[in-house]
């Protein structure tokens, strides 16, 4: 295990390990610590701050920090993306797998995609296409014939959140995809082919072998997954505000503010519509606190039910 | 079912999800070459013939500078984030000291901490060290990065044969000697699949730059694109080509990338 036991030199490991600890505590340990006495001020970050205490973490608690509403919105796109994500990912990993299709390493790259793509153009992108006037989608249902005049896919808050989903979807799954590919090449093949000598159907083998032995593979998507949706930023906020960003006050969270995100609204708390920076960072702390909850939860549900 | 029907409708299946998946970026495309007022008149299908002058318009405001930021940003976040990542994990595999396990499962822990934390105090931070001036600010964070600690540990745990180490070791080779010319060749996979990350990752980080950035000379990539509907709010045509440029170079990483990248993660630690 080890090449150092032998040896007199006990600094060398920690002269390894110095450059992270070292750079961790100057850029990410030191802010961490800051912003929770910013969050216990009232601070415009010019003038003086005033102590208030909790009072910021109270404010959550009131319709008009948006708070609870953010992170219902957040937590609603998490809830109906990712398990679409999973199987979209799922079946088409097992797919490319199978040897079955062709162009496997093409097909590959096409499906991840959508995922390296930068998220903020990824928002301006599916902005023109649902466009109410110029928008690729609206023009073709008025081609077809479906819609007699273009639906305002944007303005309207049960529409501005389907397009979201839609658009969550189509950059998520190629995600999942590698993982679950990286997954299937660590499943054993004797295991396979021992249930094919039994007799056991195709669909019989995936959902009793190959699917349990990618739990692992599931768990950790489903906490990245987790961790990740909590932070959606980019893609709602150019969907919504489009290329002018920021310019209009109005249009905050889209219509009705239904698509407020957690970060979207500590943005707007502390550089947008407002710069209260001690409001903005108990936000930030509020949504860690989530954060962990969730994470929590799923590692204890997983662990109970590994058991 | 047949062998070849199988075949023919898994790959229809893939074929259909992968329409679903370019059909964005090909309409995205094809709009970059009309004229602006085509766009709201037209369903525009095949390309049109006005790339040129929409080429024109971007290059006009300065793209290759923006450019040209993304990538110090992008390169020097890469190179840093996992030479410094190998360091700590070649320290956490091979090596004993005291409250390893302690530090180890702290750096689990700050892995779980959404990076929007720290980021009002980092702002603060950056502004009292004169840096914001600077590309800086989009540099440092990623230096320390958790993620990669985590991941270099458990390829050179389970890759670089302690054996080796140890007779090079024997031999009198340096402890810097050993990890550039025993550990760094073993693990060439974790590193290709961390800086394709990281790459990645720096060079969509939009959040950061919208904060502390406020000269258009430093802008990024993502800064950049939302800029250009700015100076060409009537231009729709022109900003959709600057959005295609903007998103070409990492599509370009993956397409050489994609392979090692998933073969890198299939070593990996997704084992569990």
């Amino acid at each position: 295990m080890s090449i150092m036991n032998a040896a007199k030199k006990r600094w060398v490991p920690y002269a390894f390990l110095s450059p992270y600890l070292l750079f961790y505590l100057a850029f990410g340990l030191f802010p961490i610590v800051f912003s929770f006495y910013v969050s216990l001020t009232s601070w415009d970050g010019i003038g003086d701050k005033t102590f208030v205490g909790l009072d910021n973490y109270k404010f959550l608690f009131n319709p008009d920090s948006y708070f609870f509403k953010s992170v219902g919105n957040t937590l609603l796109f998490v809830v109906l993306t990712l398990p679409v994500q999973i199987a979209l990912g799922l079946v088409i990993a097992t797919l490319l797998y199978s040897r079955w299709v062709k162009w496997r390493g093409l097909f590959q790259l096409i499906n991840f995609l959508p995922y390296i793509v930068t998220p903020v153009a990824v928002g301006l992108m599916f902005n023109l296409l649902f466009d109410w006037q110029a928008g690729f989608v609206n023009k073709v249902l008025l081609k077809l014939g479906l819609v007699d005049e273009g639906i305002y896919w944007l303005g309207e808050p049960l529409y501005a959140r389907m397009v979201i989903v839609l658009m969550l979807i189509w950059k998520g799954f190629g995600y999942t995809m590698v993982f679950y590919l990286a997954g299937l090449a660590n499943v054993p093949k004797d295991l396979h082919e021992a249930a094919q000598v039994d007799g056991a159907s195709g669909l019989r083998t995936f959902f009793s072998i190959t699917l349990p032995l990618l739990k692992p593979v599931t768990v950790f998507i489903v906490i990245t997954g987790i961790i990740g949706g909590f932070q959606l930023l980019e893609e709602p906020m150019l969907l919504l505000t489009g290329s002018g960003m920021g310019s209009s006050v109005a249009v905050i969270g889209g219509p009705e503010r239904c698509c407020l995100t957690t970060v979207w609204n500590m943005y707007d708390t502390a550089y947008g519509s407002t710069t209260r920076y001690g409001l903005g960072a108990a936000i930030a702390y509020g949504l860690c606190v989530i954060i962990a909850v969730f994470s929590f939860v799923g590692a204890r549900f997983y662990r109970g039910d590994s058991e | 079912m047949s062998p070849a029907l199988k075949k023919t409708l898994a790959t229809l299946a893939i074929a259909v999800l992968s329409i679903f998946s370019l059909l964005p970026f090909y309409i995205m495309t094809i709009m970059g070459t009309y004229q602006n007022e085509d766009l709201f008149t037209k369903i525009v299908l095949v390309p049109g013939s006005y790339l040129l002058e929409n080429l024109k318009t971007v290059a006009a405001s300065r793209f290759d500078l923006v450019y040209l930021n993304s990538l110090i940003v992008s390169l020097s976040s890469t190179v840093l984030s996992v030479f410094v990542s190998a360091c700590a994990g070649f320290a956490f595999a091979k090596h004993e000291f005291k409250h390893k396990n302690k530090i180890f499962s702290f750096v689990l822990l700050t892995m779980m901490i959404p990076g929007q934390l720290g980021i009002v105090a980092y702002v603060i931070e950056m502004r009292y060290l004169q840096l914001s001036g600077t590309l800086l600010p989009l540099i440092l964070p990623w230096v320390a990065n958790a993620f990669g600690v985590y991941w270099m540990t458990q390829f050179i745990r389970s890759a670089v044969p302690t054996e080796v180490l140890e007779s090079a070791k024997i031999d009198g080779c340096s402890d810097i000697g050993i990890f550039f010319r025993m550990v760094i060749p073993f693990i060439y996979p974790a590193i290709t699949t961390l800086s394709l990350l990281v790459f990645l990752w720096s060079w969509n980080n939009y959040l950061l730059p919208l904060i502390i950035i406020n000269k258009p000379e430093l802008y990024t990539i993502p800064l950049g694109i939302t800029s250009l509907g700015d100076a060409y709010r009537t231009d729709l045509a022109a900003q959709i080509l600057g959005l295609t440029l903007g998103t070409l170079p990492v599509l370009v990483l993956f397409a050489f990338g994609s392979k090692s990248f998933i073969r890198g993660l299939t070593a990996g630690s997704v084992k569990g």
